[in-house]
């Protein structure tokens, strides 16, 4: 479903310039969970970035359900964003005026979707916050935070999540609580890619790549072998 | 939930940021609400002292040597000694007064509509003291002088009674029930006036044929009071027919009058109104400011929202909705402030005339501020729709 070729992305221009990304290609099927590894500055995030359309890239092409996504302009994006590809970021990214609920309820406003609070309710149950539903963020341990950030992700079904290093945020515990609930999530058919740098937390992805300096180093097929 | 209940939870939890963007264009609609409720307080106070003369339309002696004043305003001269109206003029100016009033209002009744008010001023020495006489019409003096109140005694009926003026009561020692000479005729003080603020508290009122033959000028006036008592009544005409079909008269039309001192108020409301318009422009750039710094301190917010799918106008509305909010506070605030200043400072430069609120300029502030707020939100709302996400969620 997702195919990246022979990407690079440049910041700035001449002495300053800095290569994140250099000519990296990877293939993202229907259902894969990847996870990216590699030390920070080496491009993860600058990838999932890319990835999302967050961020415009420097040479390559993105490809999504056959059509190029790289090119595209601002509106075609947010199109893109309101339905195929969701986020989970490490810092959760809530907005802290509203309440559980209302976060989840964000993307739905976007579209123009309103008195959808059961259908928000339907999916906060199912990251286990439905007590929490009238909470500010700032009332939310990071975990639960974190739930309600993927149940933003999931309120407008997408069938590609992108997380970048969720649970770097978390004790091992919580962590390990979210990364079975992105397994689950996995094992329904959605597309995951995962930024993460703990090698233990790879292991629930079907598919590790490991990024250096900007280039891909490594990549190992681990379906099967999940030590979960 | 839609997107401006995002705006004003959001809002909800930033009020005093909210609250300072709004006082560039508080201050602004601030001075523009003093401006107007003190010209309006103002321009209320010249028509209210107009009213207290009651007279729509003066009719004098073509010739005048004497200045008629009212307070602060110049109600044009008054001829005495030699110069006086013939009292067989009154049913011409009558019949001309009320058929352009009836023509006007479009009426057939056949009485009279007009309240007309000869006058004889005469200026004499009581016991010793100069005072001006006046010789009145009784009933029609009482429809002129609505305002009037006796404070003592009764109003005027016999021929030899006379009514004092509250000053000149004072000053000569007059008291209900004194008998005084008036140029050899003996009259009665029936009764003294309240204080009016007026030259009438100056003044002693006789019966007009009392006056008359008191000082030898049987059959003639020194002026004429033409009260037609409503709005629409056509004064200005009234007071050109009486110009152009009888001799040896001047009528003015009080409203002439007014509207020279009015011409000067506008002005200078037009020079304050100006300063104030200034004042609103610099609340703007305030505004600008603000929004700009409101802009910057909320860019992961906007990178989030981009993030979850809102677009680049929807980022955009949400700055707008602010700005209505902004605006909506703004005015209000500055209604209420704009009367209280003027409250305090319209007294000061009108000389104690009392200010009121002006309900109706209530709205047309809250419409101004929104609409200052909302230009002034139009660059920082482009700008935040320019955000990108990636760079948002960097600059942490």
């Amino acid at each position: 479903m997702l195919e990246i070729k022979n990407i690079s992305k440049i910041y700035g221009e001449g002495t300053a310039k800095v290569v994140a990304l250099n000519n990296v290609s990877l293939l993202v099927n229907e259902g894969d969970f990847v996870a990216i590894m590699g030390p920070s500055g080496s491009g993860k995030s600058t990838l999932l970035n890319i990835v999302g359309g967050l961020d415009h890239i420097s040479g390559g092409e993105v490809i999504l359900d056959g059509n190029r996504i790289d090119s595209l302009d601002e509106d075609a994006l947010v199109d893109i964003r309101r339905g195929k590809i969701a986020y989970v970021f490490q810092q959760y990214h809530l907005i802290p005026s509203l309440t559980a609920l209302e976060n989840v309820l964000l993307p739905l406003t976007f579209c123009g979707a309103n008195n959808k609070d059961q259908k928000a309710l339907g999916i906060l149950k199912r990251v286990g916050l439905e007590k929490r539903a009238e909470h500010k963020p700032s009332q939310l341990s990071g975990g639960e935070q974190q739930r309600v950030a993927i149940a933003r992700a999931l309120v407008n079904d997408p069938s590609l999540i992108l997380a970048d290093e969720p649970t770097g945020n978390m004790d091992r515990k919580t962590g390990k609580e979210i990364l079975a609930l992105f397994d689950q999530l996995n094992k329904e058919g959605r597309s995951i890619i995962m930024v993460t740098h703990d090698p233990e937390i790879a292991g629930y992805a079907k598919e590790v790549v490991v990024l250096q300096d900007g280039q891909i180093v490594d990549k190992t097929n681990q379906e099967g072998g999940n030590e979960c | 939930m839609r997107l401006y209940q995002v705006v004003v939870k959001d809002i909800m939890r930033r009020k005093k940021r909210v609250l300072y963007a709004s006082l560039g264009v508080v201050i602004g609609i601030t001075t523009i609400i003093a401006v107007l409720t003190i010209a309006l307080a103002g321009q209320t106070n010249i028509y209210g002292q107009l009213e207290k003369y009651g007279a729509n339309l003066i009719v004098m002696p073509a010739i005048g040597d004497i200045d008629i004043g009212l307070g602060g305003l110049s109600l044009g001269t008054l001829a005495v000694g030699d110069n006086y109206i013939s009292e067989d003029k009154l049913p011409e100016i009558r019949q001309i007064s009320d058929g352009r009033i009836r023509e006007a209002l479009n009426i057939e009744d056949q009485g009279d509509i007009a309240t007309i008010a000869p006058k004889l001023y005469m200026n004499t020495k009581v016991n010793g003291t100069s005072v001006i006489v006046v010789g009145v019409d009784l009933q029609e003096e009482r429809l002129l002088k609505t305002w009037w109140k006796v404070s003592q005694g009764k109003y005027l009926e016999a021929s030899d009674e006379a009514l004092v003026g509250a000053i000149a009561a004072e000053l000569l020692g007059f008291n209900v029930g004194d008998r005084i000479t008036l140029n050899g005729g003996e009259i009665t003080i029936a009764g003294i006036l309240e204080e009016t603020g007026s030259n009438e508290d100056y003044q002693v009122f006789v019966p007009l044929e009392t006056a008359q033959k008191a000082f030898d000028k049987e059959g003639l006036v020194s002026s004429i009071d033409i009260r037609a008592l409503c709005n629409a009544c056509p004064t200005s005409e009234i007071a050109s027919a009486i110009n152009e079909n009888m001799l040896g008269v001047r009528a003015v039309a009080v409203k002439q009058i007014a509207e020279t001192e009015m011409g000067m108020l506008e002005k200078v409301s037009g020079f304050l109104f100006a300063l104030a318009a200034i004042t609103l422009a610099v609340g703007c750039f305030g505004v600008v400011n603000t929004m700009t710094t409101s802009v910057h301190e909320r860019i992961k917010d906007i990178g989030i929202m981009r993030a979850v799918g809102a677009s680049r106008n929807q980022i955009m509305k949400i700055f707008f909705y602010e700005a209505i909010i902004v605006g909506v506070a703004g005015g209000l605030l500055g209604y209420i402030a704009g009367t209280l200043l003027a409250y305090i400072v319209g007294p000061l430069i009108f000389g104690g005339v009392a200010v009121t609120y002006v309900p109706q300029y209530f709205l047309p502030s809250l419409a101004l501020a929104t609409l200052i707020a909302v230009i002034a939100s139009v660059y920082p709302a482009f700008r935040a729709s320019r955000i990108k996400v990636a760079d948002s969620f960097r600059s942490l």
